[in-house]
């Protein structure tokens, strides 16, 4: 049969065929497989409301395909008996795996949620296919998380094309750092241990005390500065000119964290260590990246120590290649953010340092950053919110401050601006007065600002709510975080007024679950950002200024949520994950922009999407609606 | 069913006479209290020649069954009749079935016979069924000689007595379609017809078990009882 013609098979057949191949796993069968499926399958109508399968029906006697229409998962909800939508099934999609597969009844009811009909087979076919078709196996027995990995993988695909080799960056450290670590005790001669590093060919070699903990590290780069700078003799005792404290990790760690604080700190080495801080191994620069060719820390070093604004400039294009090469190497859509946010942090430090040489205006201050900078969260097309946090020096008025630090920022955000972060449209920035604050005028903006909340305010919820310092001193930022972190817990109607805000921007998802497209872009389009993300976003800084959560960033936000139980752990990933699967399409997009050298934007057609990424955005929608009905719930708005 | 259907032509083309019990054909079935739930039903549709009876011929069946509710897909009729002495230029343009597909098709006594058995004498619907049960007896009868009734129950008049106030803009089968939104894969090929008329049906059979009408007899009452209240509302 597999080898006749197309035609030999009904028209009902082929037209199931057809309608199986548009959707995942079917697409990726073969077409004898997707045959037997067809010739086997039953069709059945359930109008709306009815029960397709029941808890108390028996162990599940076949496999489903939504043909048309939608299917709704039902859970009683403990005490007031209500029942709550736990998922809902739309075309081309398969229900019920784990109970199938489990050959045990479903846990879950199954009513249709409009007239629906559906395709199945039975038990017997189900079995034949899964054992027959790999894609279909693979599937089935994994669930979504296989389609998330299809997702993932195309992503990954994507930007592989022009890069080549692959290596996780989730590794766990330890299967970088299997070798013994070269290690010596304080008082050996510097003259020894550079010979046990000769010996075994290292870079480097570990200080440890007793009981095998690093206390320091000697590399040959600070054998180099010893030498040049003539400060010490080789048979000084290596405890004196070794850096002390290494920076150690945990071996369950993985190679992305790593490779995060070598690119924040710019260390080239960093210890490995076990349960009770043991020394089990040292990973390089090197091993991370010898294989993959992903040159983050080489580029942050090079941002962080550029002589003229015009390399800063010059080295820019290398941030976008290097998330093209990120994504390839398997960096989900968290890591890549973060990435770019730590390089972007490089660099606003970079001319910071710079103008500083040039020009020093004398007063210690803090920069700051707000927004999506303010919340890591960056992605190519950013633009500047920053402001000034600084102590007036004794004898000095603010304003006085003011006089000499403007000029100073002004520099440094026009310079910011050629080095691609645009301006800000706002003026939200540093060089503007407004924003260029003592601790105490900070303290009385923000007591302005959280017992006015006027509707501009809350607009700006977004921006001064999600602060980080990226310059100079932490501790003042720190001390104002936490009054103003304090205001807010205390003041319930700040906190209601913020939730009736967050709620004002809905997934763009109608009633019927198809998407509704954005009132301001482009005919049959979805902003990604304003109508997928913000939902996620603004909800989480509500439950998190609530609740004395200090990070800003989301992801962070939620984890820190989860431990708090405020959030169900499970609500708090299924939440994560449709956050970094929106981030992830959205970057995708920007990638594919770039490549068309088209002006970045945030808007997709989703016709555009194939049919399991558009399911999938769906689906995160649909958890974005979710947060925010926990966000009514708890203000009961 | 197309193991049977494989096992047929493989009969045919070894030149073996077909294996037809003549005299023991099934026999057809009344409106009785079959009950809808459990019941095998047949919804056909034909594609012909033209719309006259009398001179137009039927060139391809599609079918397909539903049983207890389902509709099951190994089990179904897609067969084009083998007759290249027939003149489809008036018609090839809908049912796109031409000359050579024609003489590519079945022999139609064999095709007929075996339609019967797969009948199994079930009750038959068909849309607008005047129409395909006509030009079914007709040939029949020319080619088999067969001449007993099938219970045929039209689609067309199940739709509206079920769901009176659909404003579906027309009678037709693709007015019906598109108001609950079925696709049809392939329009005027008998097989995809039969199909969508039957997937109708299955919309109707949901009804019809809320509504109290459970058995066949029910559903004939209730399709007399509708026809009734037209033609009064017309008078």
């Amino acid at each position: 049969m597999a080898a006749a013609a197309d035609t030999s098979r009904p028209q009902n057949t082929r037209a199931i065929m057809t309608f199986l191949r548009e959707h995942a796993p079917f697409s990726s069968m073969d077409d004898s497989h997707l045959a037997l499926f067809a010739e086997h399958a039953t069709l059945q109508f359930h109008a709306d409301g009815d029960v397709v399968l029941a808890p108390e029906d028996g162990p599940v006697q076949r496999f489903y395909v939504v043909k048309q229409g939608r299917i709704r998962g039902e859970r009683e909800s403990g005490r007031d008996g209500k029942t709550e939508t736990t998922f809902e099934i739309s075309q081309g999609e398969c229900f019920p795996l784990a109970a199938l597969i489990g050959e045990r009844p479903t846990r879950t009811l199954h009513r249709a949620a409009g007239d629906t009909f559906s395709l199945s087979i039975g038990h017997k076919d189900f079995v034949t296919l899964l054992s027959a078709s790999d894609p279909f196996r693979d599937f089935c027995l994994r669930g979504v998380s296989s389609l998330l990995d299809q997702v993932n993988q195309r992503i990954q695909s994507g930007a592989m094309a022009s890069i080549g080799s692959s290596n996780s960056l989730d590794t766990p450290l330890e299967r970088y750092a299997l070798r013994n670590p070269i290690v010596c005790t304080p008082d050996l001669p510097v003259r020894k241990a550079v010979a046990r590093m000769h010996e075994n060919s290292v870079g480097s070699i570990i200080i440890t005390d007793d009981q095998r903990h690093p206390t320091g590290i000697f590399t040959l780069r600070d054998l180099r500065t010893m030498v040049a700078e003539e400060k010490a003799s080789l048979d000084t005792p290596v405890s004196q000119v070794m850096t002390p404290d290494p920076c150690c990790l945990n071996a369950r760690q993985d190679a992305f964290q790593a490779a995060m604080l070598m690119a924040e700190y710019h260390f080239a080495h960093i210890c490995v260590v076990d349960e009770e801080g043991e020394l089990i191994g040292v990973v390089s620069e090197r091993d991370l990246f010898s294989l993959q060719r992903v040159d983050l820390v080489h580029l942050a070093r090079t941002i962080g120590t550029a002589p003229h604004l015009r390399t800063l400039v010059s080295l820019r294009t290398q941030v976008s290649r290097l998330v093209d090469s990120m994504l390839a190497h398997g960096a989900d859509s968290g890591q890549v953010v973060k990435i770019i946010t730590t390089l972007n942090d490089v660099t606003v430090r970079r001319v910071l340092e710079l103008n500083i040489k040039k020009n020093d205006p004398g007063i210690p201050f803090t920069w700051l950053t707000f927004g999506s900078e303010g919340r890591q969260e960056q992605t190519l097309l950013t633009d500047q919110d920053n402001g000034i946090l600084f102590r007036s020096p004794d004898g000095m008025t603010p304003d006085q401050v003011r006089e000499r630090l403007l000029p100073f920022a002004e520099t440094v955000n026009k310079e910011l601006a050629e080095c691609g972060f645009t301006l800000c449209k706002g003026n939200i920035m540093a060089s503007n007065p407004k924003l260029c604050l003592s601790e105490h005028e900070w303290d009385d903006w923000f007591i302005r600002f959280i017992d006015a909340s006027t509707p501009q305010n809350l607009v700006y919820s977004s921006i001064f709510l999600d602060m980080r310092a990226v310059f100079g001193p932490m501790e003042p930022l720190h001390a104002l975080l936490e009054r103003v972190l304090g205001r807010i817990r205390k003041n319930a109607l700040f906190q209601k007024m913020l939730a009736g805000n967050a709620l004002q921007r809905k997934p763009p998802l109608t009633m019927f679950r198809n998407f509704r497209y954005a009132p301001d872009g482009e005919k049959h389009t979805l902003d990604l950002k304003r109508q997928g993300l913000a939902p996620f976003v603004e909800t989480v800084r509500v439950f998190a200024l609530a609740n004395g959560v200090e990070a800003a960033n989301t992801l962070e936000r939620m984890d820190e949520l989860a431990r708090k139980g405020i959030f169900d752990a499970k609500d708090a990933n299924a939440w994560k994950e449709a956050y970094s699967l929106i981030q992830a399409i959205r970057m995708r997009a920007h990638q594919e922009m770039l490549e068309r050298d088209e002006p970045l934007s945030n808007y997709i057609n989703p016709d555009d999407l194939n049919p399991l990424d558009r399911r999938i955005l769906r689906e995160s929608f649909r958890q974005a609606q979710r947060i925010q009905q926990k966000l009514e719930l708890a203000y009961q708005l | 069913m197309l193991e049977q259907i494989k096992d047929w032509i493989h009969r045919r083309l070894s030149g073996a006479t077909a294996l037809h019990d003549f005299d023991n054909l099934p026999k057809p079935a009344t409106a009785a209290s079959q009950p809808l739930a459990t019941t095998r039903l047949i919804v056909l549709d034909l594609e012909t020649t033209g719309l006259n009876p009398a001179k137009d011929e039927v060139i391809a069946i599609g079918a397909v069954a539903i049983d207890a509710m389902k509709i099951p897909f190994d089990d179904q009729f897609d067969l084009i009749l083998r007759r290249p002495e027939l003149d489809i230029s008036e018609t090839v343009l809908i049912h796109g079935i031409g000359n050579e597909a024609l003489t590519r098709g079945h022999e139609t006594e064999d095709a007929l016979l075996h339609l019967l058995e797969w009948m199994d004498g079930d009750p038959v619907f068909a849309f607008h069924a005047a129409f395909d049960q006509k030009f079914l007896e007709k040939t029949l009868k020319q080619t088999l000689g067969y001449s007993q009734s099938h219970l045929w129950l039209d689609v067309a008049d199940i739709l509206p007595a079920f769901f009176p106030n659909a404003e579906t803009g027309g009678t037709r089968l693709d007015n019906w379609s598109d108001y609950f939104g079925l696709e049809v894969s392939e329009r005027h090929h008998a097989a995809a017809d039969a199909l969508a008329t039957a997937e109708l049906m299955l919309i109707c059979l949901n009804k019809a078990l809320k509504s109290g009408v459970n058995t066949l007899s029910e559903l004939n009452d209730k399709l007399r009882y509708y026809r009734r209240l037209k033609t009064i509302q017309r008078l």
